[in-house]
């Protein structure tokens, strides 16, 4: 049966495989019969396997009929050896390609749209960059961020009075319940993240996310083993947990004023204005408290002033707002410099950070709110307990 | 040369391929490298294959860290390798430059982790990837080439699978 094919000379032999030999010919399709082809196996074949691109003036080898770009297979039959980059068969020259246009056309009927291919080929991969690239999750974390803002601000207009004492758990404060391990807690938030876009929500929320960080090693405590954020943090999306330590500014706030060392454990995708408004929460919270002891004080004094606290309380809690103060960080030469609201803490932490300690932050009241914060009496300084070892001690 | 017996399209086509070698380095060819990179990139990654990875070093898609686990049934099974690749301008016409980070106990590796593997020098072709190179270096793990060895020490005690395997496990670094 392969008789035929050795008849001829030894440079000529033709090695067919047995389904080559027995195949018989496909009946051609003239009905309207449509036949399914998935779009990998289409892709694999009008791909070139150079560029792994789709075929673009093909060029077809004579003899072994494999199929390249015009541009590819030229390119790789000047640097390279001469032969079949699929086969190795000998190209000795161009003279050993044909112009495939029965392809051209193929392709052009499957895909008029050449462009609409090869944009949608551009934003695959664009979703695989957004595994790995910085830059490309940078920008889809400012994406989240605005619609944050967005879901933040409607949310604050619909419900004007929140119980402000949930608030009281969006940040764990480590500076009076010492409890580091208490978090973020999304879910009674008004400042809560909602979900990224593209996210769906059972994979959003940092709670239920957190078990799987840790499990593969890319936790809180694995990240803080290593120097810099390693890669493989950005494919575990950006819920992972960040602490960190947060200081009066030396230089802007008077030793006396709101002079805690404070440690604040939350997750890393929490932007700076988050932080800033959990701190104007925080304080204004310690001076409703030491505002108390004073009336109880008072009280037991003389016995007046019984109602004054409450409203006073009320205003400045619905007043907070992530403007009252800025939040900085030391940079290299020891300058403070001020850090935009919208970036997270993860990307502060990458940005300026980038050592295995919790991150260092600074505060100050914000320049043009200083007014009213300085009506606060310096002896208000909250007499709170001094502040615990830093939650990564405790653990 | 004898240009004015070439034919019109092969002349067409050679200026094409002047202006493409001309430009390597240049960023347009770079674009072409690094959309091919990403492409294999995502095959990698969705394929899965057994005991190879690889994943960009940094930002830089120039640059690689592979892994190799020593195939099953041989001496290196259970030993992990790590490599570093590195991609000219001009790949994929031409190979990367690939070598083994962890020092490797091998007939075709020296003791600079090099690999005298042909499909990375004069037998590469464009239609190698990095999943062909890595699945390539694993199968030269356990089917050395003792013909021309690098490291003749190894090549010698190959025979001796034993006590090859003794002294490979005892060194192994990671």
């Amino acid at each position: 049966m392969a008789a035929p094919v050795n008849i001829q000379t030894p440079s000529k032999t033709w090695e067919l495989s047995l389904y080559e030999l027995h195949r018989s010919p496909q009946e051609a399709i003239i009905d309207g019969t449509e036949v399914a082809v998935s779009p990998r196996s289409l892709h694999s074949e009008l791909m070139c396997p150079i560029c792994l691109d789709m075929l673009k003036n093909t060029m077809t080898t004579k003899e072994c009929l494999h199929r390249f770009c015009s541009d590819c297979i030229v390119t790789a039959l000047r640097s390279g050896n001469k032969e079949c980059p699929t086969c190795r068969k000998k190209l000795v020259s161009r003279r050993s390609l044909r112009r495939d246009s029965n392809f051209d056309a193929l392709i052009s009927k499957i895909y008029p749209s050449r462009d609409e291919y090869e944009a949608h080929q551009r934003r695959v991969i664009e979703r695989l960059n957004r595994l790995h690239n910085t830059e490309a999750l940078s920008s889809s974390i400012e994406e989240g961020l605005r619609q944050q803002a967005r879901y933040r601000s409607e949310r604050n207009n619909r419900v004007k009075k929140p119980t402000q004492e949930s608030d009281n758990t969006t940040f764990s404060g480590g500076e009076d319940n010492g409890d580091s391990r208490s978090h973020l807690s999304h879910d009674s938030a008004p400042s809560q993240a909602p979900h990224p876009p593209g996210q769906t929500p059972s994979e959003a929320g940092p709670s239920r996310k957190r078990p799987r960080a840790s499990d593969d090693g890319s936790g809180p405590e694995a990240n803080s083993g290593s120097p810099t954020p390693p890669l493989r943090r950005h494919k575990e999306g950006s819920a992972s947990e960040i602490e960190l330590v947060f200081r009066p500014h030396p230089q802007l706030v008077h030793a006396q004023d709101y002079n805690q060392t404070r440690f604040v454990k939350t997750t890393a995708n929490a932007t700076v204005d988050h932080l800033s408004k959990y701190l104007a929460l925080r304080i204004a919270l310690e001076d409703r408290q030491t505002n108390r002891e004073k009336e109880d004080r008072g009280r037991e004094d003389g016995g007046g002033g019984g109602g004054s606290g409450e409203s006073g309380e009320g205003s400045s809690l619905n007043s907070v707002s992530e403007k009252q103060y800025t939040i900085y960080i030391m940079t290299r030469g020891g300058q403070f410099s001020t850090l935009n609201g919208s970036l997270t803490l993860e990307l502060v932490n990458e940005k300026y950070w980038k050592v295995r300690k919790p991150l260092e932050l600074y505060y100050a009241p914000t320049k043009d709110q200083q007014q009213p914060q300085q009506q606060t009496p310096q002896q208000k300084s909250p007499p709170l307990p001094p502040p615990p070892a830093p939650p990564q001690k405790e653990g | 040369m004898a240009s004015q017996n070439m034919d019109p399209a092969a002349a067409a086509a050679s200026s094409t391929a002047a202006l493409k070698g001309s430009e390597s380095g240049s960023s347009a060819a770079r674009g072409s490298v690094t959309k091919r990179l990403q492409q294999e990139l995502m095959t990698l990654m969705m394929s899965g294959d057994k005991g190879i990875s690889a994943f960009p070093e940094s930002d830089n898609l120039f640059k690689w860290v592979g892994t190799i686990e020593g195939p099953q049934g041989t001496v290196y099974d259970g030993l992990r390798y790590r490599l570093s690749l590195e991609f000219p301008a001009g790949y994929p016409y031409q190979a990367p430059r690939v070598k083994f980070v962890t020092s490797c106990f091998h007939p075709n590796v020296d003791e600079n982790g090099f690999i005298c593997l042909d499909i990375l020098k004069d037998k590469w072709s464009a239609l190698y990837d990095v999943r062909s190179i890595l699945l390539s270096i694993q199968s030269l793990l356990g089917e050395p080439n003792n013909e021309s060895p690098l490291n003749t020490a190894a090549a010698e005690l190959w025979e001796d699978q034993e006590a090859y395997k003794a002294l490979l496990h005892s060194n192994f670094q990671k």
